[in-house]
């Protein structure tokens, strides 16, 4: 059931491997690209160690703002080839609290890359989430902002469902 | 977001307080229309209607036998994993497009590097 769930990612980016490296995750960059436009991201942090914080505030002009954001962790840095995190976990490993919205689910993100030759990047992103379960409440929470219901009784709605899938 | 997919509907199918408890108690069973109804302190007409979101949103399914409709949970639509599963896909392949951008622009010289 999890590998369903799990996403894979590959292309190769016209771009020698240090400045990609720099590109993604220097807070400063990652700012560039990072966020859907009109959206943006106001804040970043990301410090480059394991058990490092990992956090985006997203802002947009219809008011939108995620506000601080829950942070995640970042799990692993090989400097140049790889970056993974998670948002299952807060900086220093503490487990974390799960927010509302897109933040209500716990997403471990692995991200790779290699040197393909000729300025080239081979560029790798594996995305794992959880089960069926934290889908449906995602989905839940993400499409009905304003419910005024908890995540509890959504969550409970979602076992119910689950239970005769 | 998307305007009026299925996923939609299934989604405004939810966000009511009556219809999320008749599908709590499907959950543990198909049930008559009546069953369905008792816990609600609403009129039959109004129940009729909740069940009518709910079938028109593929959540539930009836059937009448004679004199009595019975109701059971269709998972199907919320075992739309594929589809999650598509959305982020997307989410993310876009995100990589927009790097793919910035980095041809760092290349290129037309974004100069943020000063850190």
């Amino acid at each position: 059931m999890a590998e369903t769930l799990d996403l894979i990612l590959e292309r190769t980016l016209d771009a020698p491997v240090d400045l990609v490296w720099k590109a993604y995750t220097d807070p400063q960059h990652l700012k560039q690209w990072f966020a859907p436009k009109p959206y943006e991201v106001s804040e970043c942090e990301l410090d480059l160690k394991p058990g490092g914080i990992f956090r985006i505030r997203m802002v947009g002009p219809d008011g939108f703002d995620t506000g601080h954001g829950n942070a995640g962790c970042v799990l692993e840095v090989v400097e140049g080839k790889k970056l993974a995190w998670t948002s299952a976990l807060g900086p220093s490993y503490r487990p974390a609290e799960m927010g509302e919205g897109c933040e209500s689910f716990p997403m471990t993100a692995i991200v790779t890359f290699e040197d393909a030759g000729n300025g080239k990047t081979a560029y790798k992103a594996v995305a794992l989430h959880k089960d069926a379960r934290d889908r449906a409440t995602h989905e839940q929470m993400g499409f009905q902002d304003g419910w005024g219901t908890t995540a509890n009784q959504l969550e409970e709605l979602a076992k119910a469902l689950s239970v005769n899938a | 977001m998307l305007n009026d997919s299925p996923l939609d509907r299934t989604f405004q199918a939810l966000a009511d307080p009556v219809r999320r408890g008749m599908l709590s108690r499907l959950g543990r069973g198909p049930a008559s229309v009546s069953e369905l109804a008792k816990p609600f302190s609403i009129s039959l007409p109004a129940v009729l209607q909740h069940l009518q979101a709910l079938e028109s949103s593929g959540l539930v399914r009836s059937e009448k036998k004679g004199r009595v409709r019975t109701v059971r949970l269709e998972p199907s639509a919320l075992g739309a994993a594929e589809s999650w599963i598509a959305e982020r896909r997307a989410e993310w392949e876009a995100q990589l497009d927009r790097f793919e951008d910035y980095l041809s622009k760092l290349k290129n010289g037309e974004n100069e590097w943020p000063r850190l």
